[in-house]
């Protein structure tokens, strides 16, 4: 009777987990509460008036022009522009206001097909999901006039390249000269250095800042173990903020010399790093414009009184593309951006999902399939538990030839648990069993394996990276379905019958790993594990294909392992 | 939750309970079994939660997985507390270190 109710229990447990996973997982429509989004705009436009209690001016709320929403093409076409080239990245500048919202990268493209379009970092202010990086100057004094959104900048050249820089100036008609020289090198770091020459013949405070600004909620992948959304790294730490809670949860201010902050997708970055000694107030923002979200992630530097007849400068770079960790990890280094290669969701096992990510490309390199490499890498780190897994595994499948011994002794004691356990030591005495390897050797692998699995999953180079046959992009999920055959029957199975081969083959090879494995003394985990294949093959259906390959491979190799035990011992 | 030993544990060492038993139900037989003792590390640590509670329950139990290693004890080793020593099996067993 008990045992019945535990089996229900088991089976509403995975149907909650079965439901939970969809949950939270699927990503889920942005949250509809007017009334907390109205207060919100408030707050912000209360912000953005010129000075706050502690007479400390705020970053402004970016370029929003108040012109219709185009699309991107539209919006690049109206006003004019400095053309952005080099080897990896075409964009332009937008000579009013001097902003950057115009990124695509040259060796990225949004789907697998080879003439799929290339990937937009920016998109222009004034289209539906523009996305830029603004610089300037606030004046402690609002009577000052400083640059702008609107700001008609003069430029020294129409182009921007690796090697030629390009100067925007303006001069606000009392005096004072506001200079600003973009560059930009072979990859995605750009460097922006300010300036200011006050000829007005006053003293003049002003404070320098950077801002990024991102209209819509991007589509996230939606799993919890990644994060997509504002982030940075202050005071030496990383911040990570999700869109929702920011959103709901209102700004958040943050003090910090060093650092850099940004707004990062799974694969893409857009980041500030200001001078490594300038003291900033970095702030994480939302507010409501136009009916729809915006997102700000901006830093206000150091005040600089301007005597009248000198100079004030402040410099700041400006990351914007792909997270690839060996150009992170060289700009950290070169320019002293802390922990700049965070920007990467390495998680908790950093000390081992970096090296484990390192590795994987260098294999990737060697051999030319990210999927190989996978296999590869498993394979070494089997190689490497072998000895240990090889332990258990004898003792296991010795617990498995006693099965039916241990079944009557249980019968014969089933009230009496201490005593099932002193008789399992004394059978373990008598027939010369070895003791397993132990626990804590599984408890040390177990940040192995989630590290893998992190590595896999936020690894750009698994990103439209095939293996073989229907597989042509690693990182998505496996596109063919049992429900209509592997594509026999012309119909498109919903979202949660999408379960093609490779979680299939994962499922099978997790069913027959279990079966080798004596089953255990609680009736619960025994029923249970009869359904955990099954729940498995389900959950990871919609995971990247490579690791479901991952998975059915490491599975693979436990049964082979455990085989060949099995069979030199004779069982 | 009726099947997790103990009726007067704290809720702490009841949330410490559940994620053992997520973890017997759930991850150990994906894992398989590597114990060297009996009662089983999982087992070994709902019972010492339900004994012992949180804190010190927990510590027992963390303990407990830190000897269950290849150069560790093995054997009949009840949680302390238990009523049950008096039954233990004989010492060299339970204390025995193996040679490998």
């Amino acid at each position: 009777m008990n045992e019945q109710r535990n089996l229900w229990i088991a089976i509403a447990a995975s149907v909650a987990i079965l439901v939970g996973f969809q949950f939270f997982f699927a990503p889920e429509p942005a949250p509809q509460d007017r009334e907390a989004q109205v207060r919100e705009q408030l707050d912000v436009n209360g912000n953005i008036a010129p000075q706050t209690a502690s007479n400390v001016p705020s970053v402004p709320g970016g370029a929003a022009p108040a012109a219709p929403v185009v699309n991107r093409d539209a919006a690049l076409a109206k006003a004019p522009r400095i053309k952005i080239e080099t080897p990896r990245v075409e964009g332009s500048i937008r000579l009013v206001g001097g902003v950057i919202d115009d990124i695509q990268l040259q060796d990225y493209r949004e789907t697998e097909e080879p003439d799929s379009p290339l990937i937009h970092v920016l998109n222009p202010t004034g289209s539906d999901n523009a996305y830029f990086a603004e610089f300037g100057w606030v004046a402690a004094d609002r009577s000052v006039s400083v640059p702008n959104s609107d700001t008609q900048w003069t430029a020294s050249s129409n182009e921007l390249t690796p090697s030629k820089p390009v100067t925007l100036s303006w001069n606000n008609g009392s005096g004072l000269t506001f200079n600003r020289e973009i560059s930009i090198d072979d990859n995605y770091m750009f460097s922006i250095k300010q300036s200011v020459k006050n000829d007005s013949g006053s003293d003049v405070t002003l404070y320098p800042y950077g801002l990024i600004s991102r209209k819509g909620k991007p589509t996230t992948a939606g799993f919890y173990i990644l994060h997509e959304g504002p982030l940075g790294v202050i005071d030496g730490t990383l911040t990570e903020i999700d869109y929702d809670d920011l959103a709901e949860d209102g700004a958040v201010e943050k003090k910090t010399t060093g650092g850099w902050l940004g707004i990062t997708d799974k694969y893409w970055l857009v980041a500030l790093a200001p001078s490594s000694d300038e003291a900033l107030t970095t702030r994480f923002s939302h507010h409501v414009a136009e009916n729809s979200d915006k997102y700000q992630t901006d830093y206000l530097g150091a005040a600089r009184t301007v005597a009248a007849g000198s100079e004030a400068a402040s410099e700041t770079r400006l990351f914007a593309g792909a997270k690839e960790v060996s150009l992170l990890d060289q700009y950290a280094n070169d320019y002293g951006i802390t922990n700049f290669d965070l920007a990467i969701d390495f998680g908790w096992f950093y000390f081992l999902t970096k090296p484990f990510f390192l590795f994987l490309q260098w294999l990737n390199h060697l051999v030319g399939n990210f999927g190989v490499s996978i296999l590869i890498f498993t394979v070494l780190v089997k190689a490497v538990m072998y000895p240990l897994a090889n332990k258990s595994y004898k003792s296991m499948s010795a617990m498995k030839k006693l099965q039916p011994q241990i079944t009557k002794m249980r019968e014969q004691f089933k009230d009496d648990r201490q005593r099932q356990q002193q008789e399992m030591m004394a059978l373990y005495k008598r027939e010369k069993i070895n003791p397993a390897s132990g626990c804590l050797p599984i408890v040390v692998q177990i940040p192995v394996f989630f590290a893998l699995y992190k590595v896999l999953f936020v690894n750009i180079e698994m990103r439209h990276a095939p293996f073989f046959g229907w597989i042509q992009d690693l990182s998505a999920p496996d596109p063919t379905s049992l429900f209509n055959l592997f594509g026999l029957i012309p119909w498109d199975p919903p979202q949660m019958l999408m379960i093609g081969v490779w979680p299939l083959i994962m499922g099978i090879t997790m069913f027959l790993q279990q079966k080798l494995n004596p089953a255990p003394a609680d009736p619960t985990q025994a029923k249970i594990m009869m359904f955990l294949p099954l729940i498995f093959t389900f959950m990871l259906a919609s995971f990247p294909a490579g690791l479901v390959i991952y998975w059915a491979w490491n599975n693979l190799l436990s049964i082979a392992q455990q085989r060949y035990i099995m069979y030199k011992m004779g069982i | 939750m009726s099947n997790l030993p103990g009726s007067n544990v704290g809720p702490l060492a009841r949330l410490l309970q559940i994620a053992v038993r997520g973890y017997q139900l759930f991850l150990s037989p994906y894992i398989g079994w590597s114990c060297r003792y009996q009662p089983t590390c999982s087992a070994y640590m709902m019972e010492a939660l339900a004994r012992h509670g949180a804190i010190k329950g927990g510590w027992m139990g963390f303990k407990r997985i830190m000897r269950c290693h290849p150069w560790g004890g093995h054997g009949y080793d009840p949680v302390p507390g238990c009523g049950c020593e008096q039954n233990k099996a004989p010492s060299e067993d339970e204390l025995r270190l193996t040679a490998l």
